[in-house]
């Protein structure tokens, strides 16, 4: 029996580039950086200074003071995501559907910066108490329990943590539960707030954040940039989303999982090259329909040049007709909530038909040498698409779309 | 005769990979020693903390063989590199 086709119908998300989709993606298809001097913490003592921080993201104006106390950053940015994305969808929740909603919400550090904040008090202020909020701020399934709460949704709530490719892990597994008929709705997505002393200082000491900008697949490129924030997506089946007048953004096509088996941090080509074999195989979508990848594209030495092996292996001679650029130019690399924030401007790619540039772009490495839609946005309709994610680890996470044209 | 810099900084590679110093000359190159890029920026970390320096990210990347290693923390004692401000 064929599967259930899964579509996109809603989408939140906050990132350095805004607070919003439309803000978002108006970012993006200006090829605006969000990459500047963090400002969230104290970084004299820290070797690399930028960082792409949520601007005006006011969490005062999202949450009440009650459950600022009770959500880390990361909860924030996944429940404000969730909250925009069901809104965006239209869909009303009744009591039977909330019972056949999951949420699948990926993390890889979980509250990373109320940890660091309750632990500095005990190692190293004097203090003999840990606020009593830390673990249920900290657990990384925090962000998908706030969600449920929030919205009262009572199917399956999880958080998948792999590192760099959670969010991806997330919509895949997603995918597979609506396909099976294990729920009729699903809220997926992923969220990050790295942005705290003890983990900025950990990422220094990895000697792979540049000390100015990102600039994916160039020659002068100098490591990776963090970002902070998240997105969610809504998905449901096409026969639900048609029979309620749904607007549809994108059909959530395949996906395709493989781990490198190799390093813990440096990434293969054979890992990643699967994982986009097995993402179209998976979507029923041919190599030669791909007319837009966006890329991991962390701008570490490491990962450029093998991802762009990756592509070339898969996809011969039409790797050259396929725009590819990496967005985490402009709204750095948000880690756990990074392959959904991409699979946001993938979506739009195909809705709208303009495809997000590579922002910061100098001059290609000679080992990069795909078209990566360097500086500016094109107008360019594709009918399906790529998002990647790489993880640390050598886990491998890949989801194809298809544009709907209704 | 290895002075103490270059006794230091074998010692130190020793340490990191668990391999015996008598394996490690200054003409070793990293990749013969088996440091892949995790091994390589913990042994930066030690160095750093033996030597109560801070070796910039660009120094580090260019560096392939023990000698390389020896005479660039020579060059960073010389110019009173600063150590990293925790590396105590």
């Amino acid at each position: 029996m064929p599967h259930r086709r899964v579509v996109v119908t809603g989408l939140g998300v906050v990132c350095g580039l805004g607070t919003g989709a439309e803000a978002v993606w108006e970012s993006l298809r200006e090829g605006r950086s969000a990459i500047r001097p963090i400002e969230s913490v104290d970084m004299s003592r820290i070797a690399f200074k930028n960082g792409a921080e949520t601007q005006g993201f006011d969490p005062s104006a999202h949450f009440t003071p009650s459950q600022i106390d009770h959500y880390d950053r990361f909860a924030q940015f996944a429940v404000y995501a969730a909250r925009e994305a069901l809104r965006d969808s239209g869909i009303e929740l009744t009591d039977a559907l909330r019972e056949r909603t999951g949420i699948v919400a990926g993390s890889s550090l979980g509250g990373q910066t109320t940890e660091d904040a309750g632990f500095l008090d005990v190692y190293n202020k004097g203090k003999n108490r840990v606020h009593p909020l830390t673990i249920p701020r900290t657990m990384a399934n925090a962000g998908a329990s706030q969600i449920s709460m929030e919205l009262g949704v009572t199917g399956p709530a999880f958080t998948l943590s792999t590192a760099c490719s959670s969010s991806n892990h997330s919509l895949v597994q997603a995918l597979g539960l609506l396909r099976a008929g294990t729920i009729d709705l699903a809220i997926a997505g992923g969220s990050e707030a790295p942005f705290s002393f003890g983990l900025l200082k950990a990422w220094e000491a990895m000697r792979v954040v540049a000390p100015d900008t990102c600039r994916p697949f160039c020659k002068d490129r100098r490591g990776m940039v963090l970002g902070e924030g998240g997105a969610m997506l809504v998905l449901e089946p096409l026969e639900s989303a048609k029979a309620r007048g749904a607007k549809i953004y994108a059909e959530l096509a395949g996906g395709g999982m493989t781990s490198d088996a190799h390093h813990i941090t440096q990434p293969s080509v054979s890992g990643p090259a699967r994982a986009i074999r097995i993402a179209l195989e998976d979507g029923g979508i041919a190599p030669d329909e791909i007319g837009y990848i966006n890329a991991h594209g962390t701008a570490t030495p490491g990962n450029d040049p093998a991802e762009t092996r990756a592509i070339r292996a898969v996809f011969g001679d039409h790797a050259d007709r396929i725009a590819v650029s990496s967005t985490k130019s402009m709204h750095g690399h948000a880690l756990g909530g990074a392959g959904a924030i991409e699979a946001v401007a993938t979506v739009l790619a195909l809705k709208d038909g303009i495809l997000p540039p590579t922002a910061n772009f100098t001059e290609a490495d000679p080992e990069c040498d795909l078209d990566y839609v360097p500086n500016t946005a094109r107008e360019q309709r594709v009918n399906a698409a790529l998002s990647d994610s790489f993880a640390f680890g050598g886990l491998n996470a890949v989801v194809s779309f298809r544009a709907f044209r209704g | 005769m290895p002075d103490e810099i270059e006794e230091k900084v074998i010692a130190t590679l020793a340490s990191v990979k668990h391999i015996p110093k008598e394996k490690i000359t200054l003409e070793s190159s990293l990749a013969d020693l088996g440091f892949d890029s995790l091994d390589t920026i913990s042994m930066l970390f030690e160095l750093e903390s033996a030597f109560q320096i801070s070796i910039p990210d660009d120094k580090a990347r260019s560096i392939r063989y023990v000698h390389e290693i020896v005479a660039g923390i020579r060059t960073l004692i010389a110019e009173g590199s600063l150590p990293a401000a925790a590396a105590s």
